[in-house]
């Protein structure tokens, strides 16, 4: 059997990834691929009901069998349509129940390194560990500081209604996604047909995909990772622990939090602080925002950063799926000649990181060879948007999702599909690749 | 004229406060070691608010204010120390106590600068009063901000070492942390260009000079150096054999640095002990590893404390033994107190011989050199040759526009004093720049660029006669920017990937130091692009800039360099 066609549905999930990539073969043969399936907000008039919509379709188009699902990274818009529930009636149940043969996850999110990472003596700094129990011990406790950081947003009453919205929307993000990522440990049901790849291993993938080459191109480990020299602050891992258990005042989500000193704080009068102190309280409220902000901001980046990234090599087409991997990620495959070499012949580019400034690196974008102003060009590079614009970054600083310059040099230089054009009532587009 | 007292008498001139010596951890018999310190007795209000510090307790986190601390008025007769008999537990528990620590060292730190200078010395924010925040966040990090108007102390919850339970941690009850903060604040309003993007050395500087003062300032309580000795502080002698700067490092300096920061470790590696892992011997300036800012500011610390215990151990040659090469141990602490107040005093003058812009550690060992030459034209103490050989022993040489003896050069060039009036040009920027601009070529400050005159000050301080030394330091800075393409004629290398079109500017700019009467003495500058080494200064600064992303997209630079700020701010938990 020949792949004869290529199709990827792109589901509208608002703000998050969902792909469902399938290569049908000369024999009526069909083989389906979910690569992420998350959500961080729904845009208007999209029901809530949208996520399990989504599974029922995947499950119809695939015929009850996924071949293997990828989840590039723990990030909630990428992963929480994995989430079950007891009735066993949510979306990652419909999934769970397509039974992939094979269910691939950056390195990362190996359960027995973290098993290490996060053992009570590992967390106090008592034991020794490799650099890969550190680095997942670091987003651990990341992600314990991303629910901090969420929880102390909920109950600021002194936040700007903006930096709220934004530290609301990257904490929660960040945070653990309990039931989805045990679903996607156990959904394959043998343990060895889950896959923790990094830069250079075998994604596992061939063997189910016949015709079908796939390159795993990212995330680095943290040895090839430094190789190409690259130290960025959030890889600091101590601080990150500290930092996870300095919260002393976080109280369950909701409640206001506890005083240090309760027997010495100035009573306010109908909510008013003294005159004297007023300019400099707004001042810290607001270095305070900002502080959090870039706090959630670096973990955001550094989970982004383990995103898995997939080049699939079929039928004299590649079809490049990074995840959300931003420089960091990407600098360790740029800086290999052959997987230069072959980026170059990308056809189609899933947009990284829904489109935001650090996730297309000009490197990246200049080696496309595809790129081309003409709209007639039969070779012209596809790309493929999943996004919602006003959820992530904020134009000031020109850190807004999808960046707008990108945008543009997308509509320029490809056939760019986005997930921002659909209706409410659309639940995906599908492109279709005769190869 | 009377005072408010009703006496002729001049009020006092200090206050007495009790502060917490290094931090809680630092104990002796399982009791905190503390120190009492003098502060500049002034007015205050509750808070303490002063007339440069105003402790305001507010807690961002928890969104609540703590009551101020209400210490008596400055115009009374007395000022009593509301903590001296208060029990360990009490001042840990009570917000006052964290308030009035803060504030003391603060203006320690302050009044330490203004002795040092000779002058009053500006925030590096605007307005007179630094705002200080004691328990400002739940974080494990504290921070000066130039916007805020403050320094930002944090709290959180920690494990001691060898202990099972966790306790809070308040950043503002460490001496070092406090001490930081404050130098970077006052280093700020003397030099504001040193925060921006410019050498690895100069962003080094802020945090490496930042160390230095901190540590130098806890080395200088008579308690600190007492206790890290030999571990026997009730001794009335100690054995001469301690007294060697290795044993002194082994002994002193390592104790202090492991009993710093024990319940901040992790969070600050501790400046102390990183910097004491560098061996001299060897070429860190040009060793790879030690281009990120923060390891580079290490350098700068372990060349200052290896020098210190040199000076301490020439001030020992002149304490005489006792018996059996036994010496009197209250003299040995007493000297070694001086020997870092002493140090501290020079680190920090000499900032005032510091070019404004593009700083490099070579520059200010010059300058170090040329403020002990100014006093000891001699040597006689060897405090230049302990310099000279403890920098070079890090790979550290002085300027090389400086003199062979390392100091920088005196002016000899003719200047037209005859246009300008020296006594308004002591205070007037206008005058100084006019002075300035009918001497651009003598100053050597070429045809083109725009040129202003940053601050005019002046300097008083005591000669070793005795008799009173007085100069002007004024800062002039030289700003050029240009396309990158015009940059390329001028010889400057452009970093591949640097569009063309790119308006890049380049800095140059100089301290003139006046003489008492008016004679312009030096001239220390880095000029534009006079020089190959010039050339090569501005291409290795565009190089740092491009390797940092400045100039990676235009629009988002501004906010590049806040990440930086804050991938600075959130090492500096690890290097502080
Ligand atoms: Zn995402
Ligand atoms: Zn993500």
């Amino acid at each position: 059997m020949k792949p004869s066609r290529v199709t990827i549905r792109s589901y509208q999930v608002g703000f998050g990834d969902c792909f469902l990539f399938s290569v049908h073969y000369d024999n009526g043969d069909s083989r389906h691929v979910l690569i992420d399936f998350g959500s961080t907000g729904l845009p208007e008039g999209v029901p809530k009901t949208r996520l399990k919509a989504i599974a029922k379709d995947i499950q119809t188009v695939t015929g009850n069998k996924l071949t293997a699902v990828v989840a590039t990274h723990r990030h909630k818009d990428h992963i929480s349509g994995f989430a079950t529930n007891e009735a066993g009636t949510a979306s990652g149940d419909i999934i769970a129940k397509l039974q992939p043969d094979l269910v691939i996850q950056p390195w990362t999110e190996d359960p027995e390194l973290e098993e290490t990472a996060t053992a009570p003596r590992a967390r106090r700094g008592r034991k020794n560990l490799s650099s890969a129990a550190r680095h997942v011990r670091t987003l651990w406790a990341m992600q314990q500081v991303a629910a901090q950081v969420w929880a102390e947003a909920k109950r600021s009453r002194s936040l700007r209604p903006e930096m709220r919205a934004m530290l609301g929307f990257l904490g929660e993000n960040n945070v653990k996604n309990l039931s989805a990522v045990k679903n996607l440990m156990t959904m394959s049901k043998n343990k060895k047909k889950n896959k923790y790849v990094h830069a250079g291993t075998s994604s596992g993938l061939e063997k189910l995909l016949p015709g079908v080459n796939v390159d795993v191109l990212g995330p680095p480990t943290v040895e090839q990772h430094e190789e190409v020299g690259t130290q960025t602050s959030w890889d600091n891992d101590e601080f990150w622990v500290r930092l996870a258990a300095a919260d002393r005042t976080s109280p369950p989500s909701g409640m206001s939090a506890k005083p240090l000193f309760p027997k010495h704080v100035v009573n306010r009068e109908k909510y008013r602080f003294p005159v004297n102190a007023r300019w400099f309280i707004y001042r810290a409220k607001r270095l305070r925002g900002e502080q959090m902000l870039r706090i959630v901001t670096m973990l955001d980046d550094a989970l982004n950063n383990t995103s898995v990234i997939l080049l699939f090599r079929v039928g004299g087409k590649s079809f490049l799926f990074p995840g959300d991997a931003q420089i960091e990620n990407w600098e360790y495959a740029l800086a290999q000649s052959n997987v230069r070499k072959l980026l170059k012949s990308v056809d189609v580019y899933k947009v990284g990181h829904h489109g935001s400034r650090n996730a297309t690196p000009k490197t990246l974008w200049n080696l496309f060879e595809h790129r081309s102003a003409d709209k007639h060009d039969a070779h012209r590079l596809t790309s493929l948007l999943s996004t919602m614009a006003g959820k992530h970054g904020r134009e000031d600083n020109s850190s807004e999702v999808p960046r707008k310059t990108l945008v543009s040099k997308l509509e320029r230089e490809s056939t760019h599909f986005t997930t921002q054009n659909l209706a409410a009532n659309d639940l995906c587009f599908q492109v279709t690749f005769d190869l | 004229m009377k005072n408010v007292l009703g006496t002729r008498h001049g009020l006092r001139t200090n206050r007495s406060l009790t502060i917490i010596a290094q931090d809680p951890s630092f104990q002796i018999d399982n009791k905190i070691l503390r120190a009492t310190i003098e502060v500049p007795a002034e007015e205050l209000s509750p808070g303490p608010s002063g007339y440069r510090v105003s402790v305001i307790d507010y807690d961002a986190t928890a969104n609540v204010l703590y009551a101020p601390l209400e210490l008596n008025s400055g115009l009374d007769e007395n000022y009593p120390d509301p903590f001296a008999d208060k029990s360990d537990q009490e001042l840990l528990d009570n917000p006052g106590f964290h308030a009035q620590n803060a504030y003391a060292i603060v203006m320690r730190i302050l009044a330490r600068f203004e002795l040092a200078l000779g002058r009053r010395v500006a925030w590096g924010s605007s307005g007179h009063q630094l705002h200080v925040a004691p328990h400002a966040f739940a974080e494990p990090n504290a921070f000066y901000s130039r916007e805020d108007r403050a320094l930002f102390f944090g709290y959180f919850e920690g494990v001691l070492d060898g202990r099972k339970t966790s306790q809070t941690v308040f950043t503002s009850l460490a001496h070092d942390v406090v001490a930081h903060e404050t130098t970077h604040a006052l280093l700020d309003g003397l030099r504001q260009r040193y925060l921006e993007p410019s050498s690895p050395d100069q962003a080094a500087f802020h945090e490496g000079f930042a160390d230095i003062a901190a540590l130098l300032s806890v080395l200088s309580l008579d308690a600190i150096v007492r206790a890290v000795l030999d571990g026997k502080p009730d001794d009335r002698l100690i054995d001469a054999r301690f007294l060697t700067p290795e044993a002194l490092i082994d002994s002193s300096l390592m104790s202090l640095a492991k009993e710093m920061g024990q319940e901040l470790s992790g969070i600050r590696g501790s400046a102390l002990r990183q910097s004491l892992k560098l061996e001299p011997g060897h070429d860190y300036m040009n060793d790879e590893a030690f281009q990120e800012e923060h390891r580079r500011g290490e350098i700068l610390v372990a060349a200052m404390l290896r020098s210190f215990l040199d000076i301490w151990v020439a001030r020992l040659q002149r304490v005489g033994t006792i018996s059996r090469g036994k010496k009197d141990r209250s003299l040995v602490v007493e000297e070694g107190a001086k020997a870092a107040d002493h140090l501290l005093t020079m680190a920090i003058r000499a900032i005032d011989y510091c070019p404004p812009v593009d700083l490099t550690f070579s520059a200010y060992l010059s300058a170090l050199l040329t403020v002990d030459r100014e006093v000891v034209p001699d040597d006689r103490y060897g405090y230049r040759e302990a310099l000279l050989r403890n920098f070079a022993s890090y790979g550290i040489a002085p300027s090389s526009s400086a003199d062979v003896d390392g100091t920088w050069r005196r002016s000899d060039r003719d200047m037209v004093y005859s246009r300008t009036h020296f006594d308004s040009m002591l205070r007037d920027e206008e005058e100084m720049f006019r002075f300035v601009w009918e001497n651009r070529r003598a100053l050597e400050l070429g045809e083109v660029g725009y040129i202003e005159v940053q601050s005019v000050r002046p300097s008083t301080r005591i000669a070793p006669d005795g008799f009173v030394l007085r100069e002007t330091i004024a800062e002039y800075v030289q700003m050029l920017t240009l396309q990158a393409q015009e940059l390329k004629d001028l010889g400057v290398d452009i970093p591949d990937g640097l569009d063309h079109w790119r308006n890049v500017t380049l800095f140059g700019g100089g301290t003139l130091v006046f003489d008492e009467y008016g004679q312009l003495k030096y001239q220390i500058a880095n000029h534009l692009l006079n020089s190959e080494a010039d050339i090569g200064r501005q291409s290795q600064r565009i190089a740092h800039l491009w390797e940092s992303g400045f100039y990676a997209d235009p629009a988002v630079a501004a906010s590049r360099f806040a990440e930086l700020h804050m991938a600075r701010a959130m090492a500096d938990r690890v290097s502080l």
